[in-house]
Protein backbone atom coordinates (compact mmCIF):
# COMPACT_ATOMS: atom_id res chain seq x y z
CA UNK A 1 0.00 0.00 0.00
CA UNK A 2 1.47 3.39 -0.88
CA UNK A 3 2.39 5.59 2.05
CA UNK A 4 -0.24 8.12 2.97
CA UNK A 5 1.07 11.58 2.34
CA UNK A 6 0.88 14.50 4.68
CA UNK A 7 -0.62 16.69 1.95
CA UNK A 8 -3.73 14.55 1.74
CA UNK A 9 -4.08 14.62 5.49
CA UNK A 10 -3.37 18.17 6.57
CA UNK A 11 -2.21 20.70 4.03
CA UNK A 12 -0.61 23.84 5.33
CA UNK A 13 -1.11 27.25 3.81
CA UNK A 14 1.87 29.39 2.95
CA UNK A 15 0.79 31.88 5.62
CA UNK A 16 0.78 29.14 8.26
CA UNK A 17 4.28 28.11 7.26
CA UNK A 18 5.47 31.72 7.37
CA UNK A 19 4.00 32.08 10.85
CA UNK A 20 5.72 28.88 11.95
CA UNK A 21 9.10 30.02 10.60
CA UNK A 22 8.74 33.44 12.23
CA UNK A 23 7.79 31.92 15.58
CA UNK A 24 10.72 29.53 15.58
CA UNK A 25 13.19 32.22 14.52
CA UNK A 26 11.90 34.61 17.16
CA UNK A 27 12.42 31.97 19.83
CA UNK A 28 15.89 31.04 18.59
CA UNK A 29 17.12 34.60 18.11
CA UNK A 30 15.34 36.14 21.08
CA UNK A 31 13.50 38.76 19.03
CA UNK A 32 9.85 39.60 18.37
CA UNK A 33 8.19 37.72 15.47
CA UNK A 34 6.84 40.91 13.90
CA UNK A 35 10.38 42.20 13.42
CA UNK A 36 11.08 39.33 11.03
CA UNK A 37 10.18 40.25 7.44
CA UNK A 38 9.72 37.69 4.71
CA UNK A 39 12.58 39.23 2.79
CA UNK A 40 14.94 39.23 5.79
CA UNK A 41 18.32 37.68 5.14
CA UNK A 42 19.29 35.16 7.82
CA UNK A 43 22.86 36.39 8.07
CA UNK A 44 22.75 40.07 7.08
CA UNK A 45 19.45 41.14 8.66
CA UNK A 46 18.90 38.65 11.46
CA UNK A 47 22.49 37.84 12.43
CA UNK A 48 21.82 34.11 12.26
CA UNK A 49 24.78 31.77 11.80
CA UNK A 50 24.76 28.17 10.61
CA UNK A 51 23.93 26.96 14.12
CA UNK A 52 20.75 29.03 14.20
CA UNK A 53 19.77 27.67 10.76
CA UNK A 54 20.17 24.14 12.04
CA UNK A 55 18.03 25.03 15.05
CA UNK A 56 15.41 26.38 12.65
CA UNK A 57 15.26 23.31 10.43
CA UNK A 58 15.23 20.97 13.44
CA UNK A 59 12.41 23.05 14.88
CA UNK A 60 10.49 22.90 11.60
CA UNK A 61 10.91 19.12 11.37
CA UNK A 62 9.72 18.78 14.97
CA UNK A 63 6.69 21.07 14.63
CA UNK A 64 5.61 19.47 11.39
CA UNK A 65 6.14 16.05 12.93
CA UNK A 66 3.73 16.98 15.70
CA UNK A 67 1.15 17.55 12.95
CA UNK A 68 2.00 14.16 11.44
CA UNK A 69 3.72 15.86 8.53
CA UNK A 70 7.06 14.33 7.72
CA UNK A 71 9.70 16.67 6.35
CA UNK A 72 13.41 16.08 6.16
CA UNK A 73 15.67 19.02 5.39
CA UNK A 74 19.13 17.82 4.45
CA UNK A 75 22.27 19.69 5.45
CA UNK A 76 23.00 20.14 1.75
CA UNK A 77 19.74 22.12 1.41
CA UNK A 78 20.83 24.68 3.99
CA UNK A 79 23.12 26.54 1.60
CA UNK A 80 20.08 27.47 -0.54
CA UNK A 81 18.19 28.98 2.39
CA UNK A 82 19.39 32.57 2.54
CA UNK A 83 16.19 34.41 3.46
CA UNK A 84 13.02 33.77 5.42
CA UNK A 85 11.21 33.58 2.08
CA UNK A 86 13.58 30.83 0.88
CA UNK A 87 12.77 28.77 3.97
CA UNK A 88 9.02 29.29 3.63
CA UNK A 89 9.10 28.41 -0.07
CA UNK A 90 11.21 25.35 0.62
CA UNK A 91 8.73 24.01 3.16
CA UNK A 92 5.63 25.04 1.18
CA UNK A 93 6.85 23.26 -1.96
CA UNK A 94 7.16 20.04 0.00
CA UNK A 95 4.24 20.08 2.41
CA UNK A 96 2.02 22.99 1.43
CA UNK A 97 -1.56 22.56 0.26
CA UNK A 98 -2.66 25.76 -1.36
CA UNK B 1 10.16 14.60 42.07
CA UNK B 2 11.21 14.07 38.47
CA UNK B 3 14.04 11.61 37.70
CA UNK B 4 17.42 12.45 36.20
CA UNK B 5 17.72 10.99 32.67
CA UNK B 6 20.94 9.02 32.27
CA UNK B 7 22.42 8.16 28.87
CA UNK B 8 23.28 4.52 29.51
CA UNK B 9 25.37 4.14 26.35
CA UNK B 10 27.51 7.29 26.71
CA UNK B 11 31.19 7.09 27.58
CA UNK B 12 34.17 4.81 27.22
CA UNK B 13 33.04 2.62 30.11
CA UNK B 14 29.38 2.29 29.21
CA UNK B 15 27.10 0.66 29.96
CA UNK B 16 28.58 -1.13 33.00
CA UNK B 17 30.04 1.81 34.93
CA UNK B 18 27.19 4.11 33.92
CA UNK B 19 24.62 1.65 35.24
CA UNK B 20 26.61 1.14 38.44
CA UNK B 21 26.66 4.90 39.00
CA UNK B 22 22.94 5.16 38.28
CA UNK B 23 22.15 2.41 40.78
CA UNK B 24 24.34 4.12 43.38
CA UNK B 25 22.52 7.42 42.84
CA UNK B 26 19.16 5.66 43.09
CA UNK B 27 20.32 4.09 46.36
CA UNK B 28 21.09 7.63 47.56
CA UNK B 29 17.43 8.48 46.99
CA UNK B 30 17.73 10.29 43.65
CA UNK B 31 15.14 9.14 41.10
CA UNK B 32 16.77 7.99 37.88
CA UNK B 33 15.45 7.33 34.37
CA UNK B 34 17.77 5.15 32.32
CA UNK B 35 17.81 5.92 28.61
CA UNK B 36 19.09 2.95 26.66
CA UNK B 37 18.36 0.02 24.37
CA UNK B 38 15.69 -2.51 25.35
CA UNK B 39 16.66 -5.58 27.30
CA UNK B 40 20.10 -4.49 28.44
CA UNK B 41 21.51 -6.45 31.35
CA UNK B 42 21.90 -4.38 34.46
CA UNK B 43 18.78 -2.20 34.44
CA UNK B 44 17.82 -3.96 37.67
CA UNK B 45 14.34 -2.60 38.09
CA UNK B 46 15.11 1.07 37.44
CA UNK B 47 12.73 2.77 34.98
CA UNK B 48 13.91 2.73 31.37
CA UNK B 49 13.11 4.98 28.40
CA UNK B 50 13.99 2.98 25.32
CA UNK B 51 16.24 4.36 22.59
CA UNK B 52 17.50 2.17 19.80
CA UNK B 53 20.44 4.20 18.48
CA UNK B 54 23.77 5.35 19.88
CA UNK B 55 25.85 8.33 18.79
CA UNK B 56 29.44 7.15 18.86
CA UNK B 57 32.18 9.04 20.67
CA UNK B 58 33.92 9.91 17.41
CA UNK B 59 30.79 10.69 15.38
CA UNK B 60 30.16 14.17 13.96
CA UNK B 61 28.03 15.72 16.71
CA UNK B 62 25.51 17.68 14.68
CA UNK B 63 25.08 14.97 12.05
CA UNK B 64 24.70 12.40 14.79
CA UNK B 65 21.90 14.32 16.44
CA UNK B 66 20.20 15.22 13.15
CA UNK B 67 20.34 11.67 11.80
CA UNK B 68 19.83 9.58 14.94
CA UNK B 69 16.61 10.85 16.37
CA UNK B 70 16.11 7.65 18.34
CA UNK B 71 19.51 7.84 20.01
CA UNK B 72 20.03 7.69 23.76
CA UNK B 73 21.34 11.27 23.79
CA UNK B 74 18.44 12.76 21.83
CA UNK B 75 15.88 10.81 23.85
CA UNK B 76 17.47 11.94 27.12
CA UNK B 77 17.25 15.58 26.04
CA UNK B 78 13.65 15.06 24.94
CA UNK B 79 12.82 13.55 28.31
CA UNK B 80 13.87 16.86 29.93
CA UNK B 81 12.09 18.97 27.31
CA UNK B 82 8.87 16.98 27.63
CA UNK B 83 8.82 17.09 31.41
CA UNK B 84 9.62 13.43 31.99
CA UNK B 85 13.01 14.15 33.57
CA UNK B 86 14.49 17.01 35.56
CA UNK B 87 17.98 16.84 34.05
CA UNK B 88 20.08 14.80 31.65
CA UNK B 89 23.50 13.27 32.25
CA UNK B 90 25.87 11.81 29.66
CA UNK B 91 29.50 10.78 29.49
CA UNK B 92 29.18 10.34 25.74
CA UNK B 93 30.17 12.46 22.77
CA UNK B 94 30.50 15.97 24.23
CA UNK B 95 29.56 17.81 21.06
CA UNK B 96 26.55 15.60 20.51
CA UNK B 97 25.45 16.01 24.13
CA UNK B 98 25.61 19.75 23.67
CA UNK B 99 23.79 19.61 20.32
CA UNK B 100 21.07 17.34 21.73
CA UNK B 101 20.45 19.70 24.62
CA UNK B 102 20.46 22.79 22.42
CA UNK B 103 18.28 21.40 19.65
CA UNK B 104 15.78 19.67 21.91
CA UNK B 105 15.58 21.89 25.00
CA UNK B 106 16.27 25.17 23.19
CA UNK B 107 18.34 28.07 24.40
CA UNK B 108 17.37 30.58 27.04
CA UNK B 109 16.19 33.87 25.54
CA UNK B 110 19.05 36.35 25.42
CA UNK B 111 21.77 33.71 25.41
CA UNK B 112 23.65 33.76 22.10
CA UNK B 113 25.59 30.57 22.74
CA UNK B 114 25.45 28.00 25.53
CA UNK B 115 28.77 27.40 27.30
CA UNK B 116 30.30 24.49 29.17
CA UNK B 117 31.01 25.43 32.79
CA UNK B 118 33.52 23.15 34.44
CA UNK B 119 34.83 23.09 38.01
CA UNK B 120 38.56 23.68 38.46
CA UNK B 121 39.75 22.30 41.80
CA UNK B 122 41.48 24.66 44.22
CA UNK B 123 43.24 22.90 47.12
CA UNK B 124 41.59 23.80 50.40
CA UNK B 125 38.74 25.77 48.85
CA UNK B 126 35.64 25.20 46.76
CA UNK B 127 36.52 24.88 43.07
CA UNK B 128 36.55 27.74 40.60
CA UNK B 129 34.20 27.68 37.63
CA UNK B 130 35.72 28.06 34.19
CA UNK B 131 33.64 28.65 31.09
CA UNK B 132 33.64 28.06 28.21
CA UNK B 133 35.46 24.72 28.43
CA UNK B 134 34.88 23.76 24.82
CA UNK B 135 31.44 24.51 23.42
CA UNK B 136 32.46 27.48 21.27
CA UNK B 137 35.89 27.50 19.69
CA UNK B 138 35.34 31.06 18.51
CA UNK B 139 33.41 33.63 20.48
CA UNK B 140 32.40 37.28 20.41
CA UNK B 141 33.20 39.68 23.23
CA UNK B 142 29.49 40.00 24.13
CA UNK B 143 29.27 36.26 24.60
CA UNK B 144 32.02 36.38 27.20
CA UNK B 145 29.87 38.81 29.19
CA UNK B 146 27.00 36.33 28.94
CA UNK B 147 29.32 33.55 30.11
CA UNK B 148 30.30 35.71 33.08
CA UNK B 149 26.66 36.26 33.99
CA UNK B 150 25.76 32.57 33.72
CA UNK B 151 28.93 31.46 35.49
CA UNK B 152 28.28 33.81 38.40
CA UNK B 153 24.79 32.40 38.90
CA UNK B 154 26.14 28.87 38.67
CA UNK B 155 28.88 29.59 41.24
CA UNK B 156 26.23 30.85 43.64
CA UNK B 157 24.05 27.78 43.16
CA UNK B 158 26.84 25.27 43.11
CA UNK B 159 29.25 26.54 45.75
CA UNK B 160 27.19 29.09 47.70
CA UNK B 161 29.47 31.98 46.75
CA UNK B 162 27.37 35.08 47.42
CA UNK B 163 29.16 37.51 45.08
CA UNK B 164 31.46 35.50 42.80
CA UNK B 165 34.53 37.33 41.53
CA UNK B 166 34.87 37.08 37.74
CA UNK B 167 38.20 37.06 35.94
CA UNK B 168 38.92 37.18 32.22
CA UNK B 169 41.58 34.66 31.20
CA UNK B 170 44.37 36.45 29.39
CA UNK B 171 48.15 36.67 29.12
CA UNK B 172 48.66 39.42 31.69
CA UNK B 173 46.81 41.12 34.51
CA UNK B 174 46.85 44.62 33.04
CA UNK B 175 43.76 45.73 31.10
CA UNK B 176 45.73 46.22 27.89
CA UNK B 177 47.02 42.65 27.81
CA UNK B 178 45.64 40.11 25.37
CA UNK B 179 44.29 40.02 21.85
CA UNK B 180 41.56 42.26 20.44
CA UNK B 181 38.83 39.92 21.70
CA UNK B 182 40.14 40.08 25.28
CA UNK B 183 40.56 43.86 25.15
CA UNK B 184 37.01 44.38 23.91
CA UNK B 185 35.60 41.91 26.44
CA UNK B 186 37.51 43.63 29.25
CA UNK B 187 35.70 46.92 28.54
CA UNK B 188 32.31 45.24 28.32
CA UNK B 189 32.84 43.29 31.53
CA UNK B 190 33.97 46.40 33.40
CA UNK B 191 30.70 48.14 32.65
CA UNK B 192 28.37 45.12 32.93
CA UNK B 193 25.92 45.51 35.82
CA UNK B 194 25.65 42.68 38.33
CA UNK B 195 29.03 41.13 37.50
CA UNK B 196 31.87 41.38 40.06
CA UNK B 197 34.60 41.75 37.45
CA UNK B 198 38.10 41.84 38.92
CA UNK B 199 40.03 42.13 35.65
CA UNK B 200 42.32 39.80 33.79
CA UNK B 201 43.63 36.60 35.33
CA UNK B 202 46.39 34.37 34.02
CA UNK B 203 46.72 30.64 33.59
CA UNK B 204 48.49 30.37 36.94
CA UNK B 205 45.34 31.72 38.62
CA UNK B 206 43.12 28.90 37.42
CA UNK B 207 43.77 26.81 40.54
CA UNK B 208 43.99 29.75 42.95
CA UNK B 209 41.25 31.80 44.57
CA UNK B 210 42.05 34.90 42.55
CA UNK B 211 38.68 34.65 40.86
CA UNK B 212 35.71 32.34 41.46
CA UNK B 213 34.57 32.41 37.84
CA UNK B 214 36.98 32.50 34.92
CA UNK B 215 35.65 33.27 31.45
CA UNK B 216 37.33 32.48 28.17
CA UNK B 217 36.60 31.17 24.69
CA UNK B 218 35.99 27.45 24.28
CA UNK B 219 39.22 26.79 22.44
CA UNK B 220 41.43 28.34 25.11
CA UNK B 221 39.28 26.89 27.89
CA UNK B 222 39.54 23.38 26.56
CA UNK B 223 43.30 23.63 26.11
CA UNK B 224 43.67 24.97 29.65
CA UNK B 225 41.44 22.26 31.11
CA UNK B 226 43.27 19.43 29.36
CA UNK B 227 46.63 20.92 30.35
CA UNK B 228 45.58 20.99 34.01
CA UNK B 229 44.14 17.47 33.93
CA UNK B 230 47.20 16.07 32.18
CA UNK B 231 49.59 17.95 34.45
CA UNK B 232 47.89 16.74 37.62
CA UNK B 233 47.78 13.16 36.40
CA UNK B 234 51.48 13.28 35.52
CA UNK B 235 52.34 14.85 38.87
CA UNK B 236 50.48 12.20 40.90
CA UNK B 237 52.04 9.41 38.83
CA UNK B 238 55.50 10.91 39.35
CA UNK B 239 54.88 11.16 43.10
CA UNK B 240 53.84 7.52 43.33
CA UNK B 241 56.89 6.48 41.31
CA UNK B 242 59.16 8.53 43.56
CA UNK B 243 57.65 6.93 46.66
CA UNK B 244 58.48 3.50 45.28
CA UNK B 245 61.93 4.33 44.00
CA UNK B 246 63.77 3.33 47.20
CA UNK B 247 62.76 0.59 49.64
CA UNK B 248 63.19 2.96 52.56
CA UNK B 249 60.67 5.43 51.20
CA UNK B 250 57.72 3.10 51.60
CA UNK B 251 57.13 3.68 55.29
CA UNK B 252 57.28 7.44 54.75
CA UNK B 253 54.87 7.16 51.83
CA UNK B 254 52.50 5.08 53.96
CA UNK B 255 52.63 7.81 56.61
CA UNK B 256 51.78 10.47 54.02
CA UNK B 257 48.94 8.58 52.35
CA UNK B 258 46.21 9.74 54.78
CA UNK B 259 47.04 13.31 53.73
CA UNK B 260 47.51 12.57 50.04
CA UNK B 261 44.42 10.50 49.36
CA UNK B 262 41.92 13.25 50.25
CA UNK B 263 43.99 15.66 48.18
CA UNK B 264 43.85 13.25 45.26
CA UNK B 265 40.08 13.01 45.64
CA UNK B 266 39.81 16.80 45.80
CA UNK B 267 41.75 17.10 42.55
CA UNK B 268 39.92 14.31 40.71
CA UNK B 269 37.28 15.22 38.10
CA UNK B 270 35.26 12.23 39.32
CA UNK B 271 34.54 14.07 42.56
CA UNK B 272 32.64 16.80 40.74
CA UNK B 273 30.75 14.55 38.35
CA UNK B 274 30.90 16.73 35.32
CA UNK B 275 30.47 20.08 33.68
CA UNK B 276 27.16 21.86 33.15
CA UNK B 277 25.96 23.22 29.83
CA UNK B 278 24.69 26.68 30.75
CA UNK B 279 22.27 28.61 28.56
CA UNK B 280 19.82 25.90 27.53
CA UNK B 281 16.31 25.49 28.92
CA UNK B 282 17.16 22.51 31.08
CA UNK B 283 19.93 20.96 33.13
CA UNK B 284 22.50 19.08 31.05
CA UNK B 285 25.48 17.50 32.77
CA UNK B 286 28.41 16.61 30.53
CA UNK B 287 30.64 14.04 32.19
CA UNK B 288 34.14 13.00 31.26
CA UNK B 289 34.30 10.30 28.60
CA UNK B 290 36.25 8.04 30.96
CA UNK B 291 33.73 8.44 33.79
CA UNK B 292 33.33 5.50 36.13
CA UNK B 293 30.56 4.77 38.58
CA UNK B 294 31.69 7.38 41.13
CA UNK B 295 31.75 10.15 38.53
CA UNK B 296 28.30 9.13 37.27
CA UNK B 297 26.86 8.98 40.75
CA UNK B 298 28.16 12.50 41.42
CA UNK B 299 27.01 13.77 38.04
CA UNK B 300 23.47 12.51 38.67
CA UNK B 301 23.53 14.12 42.13
CA UNK B 302 24.70 17.37 40.54
CA UNK B 303 21.88 17.31 37.98
CA UNK B 304 19.38 16.67 40.74
CA UNK B 305 20.78 19.41 42.96
CA UNK B 306 20.88 22.05 40.23
CA UNK B 307 17.25 21.27 39.41
CA UNK B 308 16.24 21.57 43.04
CA UNK B 309 18.04 24.91 43.29
CA UNK B 310 16.33 26.35 40.23
CA UNK B 311 19.48 27.12 38.25
CA UNK B 312 17.76 27.41 34.86
CA UNK B 313 14.98 29.60 36.23
CA UNK B 314 17.47 32.04 37.71
CA UNK B 315 19.55 32.28 34.54
CA UNK B 316 16.34 32.81 32.56
CA UNK B 317 15.24 35.58 34.92
CA UNK B 318 18.65 37.26 34.84
CA UNK B 319 18.70 37.39 31.05
CA UNK B 320 15.11 38.59 30.90
CA UNK B 321 16.02 41.42 33.26
CA UNK B 322 19.05 42.33 31.15
CA UNK B 323 17.00 42.28 27.92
Amino acid sequence: MPAETHVERNPLTRAEILEMVRGLLADILGIEPDTIAEGSSFTDDLGAASLELIELVEGLEEELGERSIELRIEDSDLADLKTVRDAVDFVFERVGGR
Amino acid sequence: MLPVAVDVMGGDRSPGEILAGAHAAAADGIPVLLVGPPGLDGYGGLPVAEALEVIAMDEDPMKGVRNKKDSTLVRAAEAVRDGHASAMVSAGNTGATMASALLRMGRIRGVDRPAIATPIPVPGYVPNIMLDAGANAEVQAEWLVQFARMGSIYARHRFDIAAPKVGLLSIGEEPGKGDSLRKEAFGLLESAPGIEFIGNVEGRDLMKKTADVIVTDGFTGNVALKALEGGMRTLFAALLEAFGSEPGYKQHADALLPALLPLHAEMSPDTYGGAVLLGVKGICIISHGSSGSTAMRNAIALGHEMTQRGLVAEITAAFAAAD
